[in-house]
């Protein structure tokens, strides 16, 4: 019956739409992988060159506002007096949804999506088991 | 065959598709609300509808009901072949119990001329027709249930990572209260739902509807349907 197959086509399409839809957001593509690595790796060299603005362009909002807050400075002055370490080779990178982790060989660090792209949330950061990362540079 | 008369012959199937079809739409809406209310409340950016639909925690919550509702029929489908419940209409006969005749299933030489073809057939195919309903509401309920795994994990692992924390590997969230909490809310309600069927229809009746007895029927005869 025309009808009937009509129906079966399109919950079929339905379905393949839905699985191919989750098989794209859910599984995150790499390259998000390397838009993150790359604003991990941003900061670290903003550091490094003493270019405290770009640096504090990078960092989320609320993070370059802690940063400013606790050393009692602007930002960009602050950041450069942290304890970040210098680029490294990144040795792996997790997405998830609107987060990721950058891990160097010196460092790991927290990112997530902000209106300008990803901004690192939390940098400096060490592992405590199962407790959250302890990180030198953090918002909130 | 005309348009109405197709709708009013398939009227079941297509309006719990419709509704099935308002529901999600309905969720996705209500959850992409709250998954950017979330965002918003931690200084973060809301996502644009078509990311929340294809995100880890819309497709977490999607599974993890679909998961249930099939178990809950194959289970159903499945354990009434053996299973009884003394005046309700959800159970066969009490002295039905089993696989029954090939006779009274009409296979194989008891097979009518508009049976399906694999009714007359014997080995593989017999088998596979005689189990058919079983093996895809099971294996929908594999599918989503390791879909909601996966899912599950995704969503899990992000907000790992907004606590500052390490995701896990999947092997390692299937092992979490996270998986379990949401695999289990959802398998007590409908086994409830199951159980509580079963037995109320003993009693109650629902006059016209195929899922009771007769209204007149007595509280002790097993396996009348309306």
């Amino acid at each position: 019956m025309r009808i009937w197959r009509a129906l079966r086509a399109t919950a079929l399409g339905l379905l393949v739409t839905g699985f191919l839809g989750c098989a794209a957001g859910c599984a995150d593509g790499g390259d998000r992988h390397a838009a993150v690595a790359d604003a991990a790796l941003r900061l670290l060299t903003a550091v490094r060159d003493g270019a405290g603005g770009a640096a504090c362009a990078v960092l989320a909002p609320e993070t370059a506002a802690e940063v400013a807050q606790t050393a009692g400075k602007g930002c960009a002055d602050a950041i450069l007096e942290e304890d970040l370490p210098t680029p490294a080779a990144v040795t792996r990178v997790d997405v998830y949804g609107q987060w990721g982790r950058v891990v160097l060989a010196n460092d790991t660090m927290f990112l997530a999506v902000f209106p300008g792209g990803w901004r690192v949330v939390a940098a400096g950061c060490h592992s405590q088991g199962q407790r959250p990362y302890d990180c030198t540079v953090h918002g909130g | 065959m005309s348009a109405r008369r197709f709708i009013r012959e398939n009227s079941l199937g297509l309006v719990f598709g419709l509704l099935f079809l308002i529901a999600l739409a309905g969720q996705a809406i209500a959850g992409h609300a709250d998954f950017n209310q979330q965002q918003v409340t931690d200084g973060l950016q809301p996502i644009s509808f078509g990311r929340y639909v294809t995100s880890a925690d819309f497709g977490v919550d999607v599974a993890e009901n679909w998961q249930s509702e099939y178990l809950q029929f194959f289970l159903y489908i499945v354990l009434t072949v053996w299973l009884l419940q003394k005046g309700s209409p959800e159970s066969k006969s009490l002295d039905d119990a089993g696989l029954e005749s090939d006779e009274k299933q009409r296979v194989g030489r008891y097979a009518r001329a508009d049976s399906p073809a694999w009714a007359r057939r014997a080995g593989w195919r017999r088998w596979m027709l005689s189990n058919s309903l079983g093996l895809v509401m099971g294996g929908i309920f594999v599918l989503s249930w390791l879909a909601q795994s996966i899912a599950g994990a995704a969503a899990f692992n992000e907000r790992q990572l907004s606590q500052l924390q390490a995701p896990v590997s999947w092997a390692v969230y299937i092992s979490e209260p996270d998986f379990w909490n949401r695999t289990l809310q959802n398998w007590q309600s409908e086994l409830l739902a199951v159980a509580s069927m079963a037995v109320l229809a003993i009693y109650l009746r629902q006059r016209g509807s195929p899922e009771s007895k007769p209204v007149g029927a007595a509280h002790t005869s097993t396996g009348v349907e309306g």
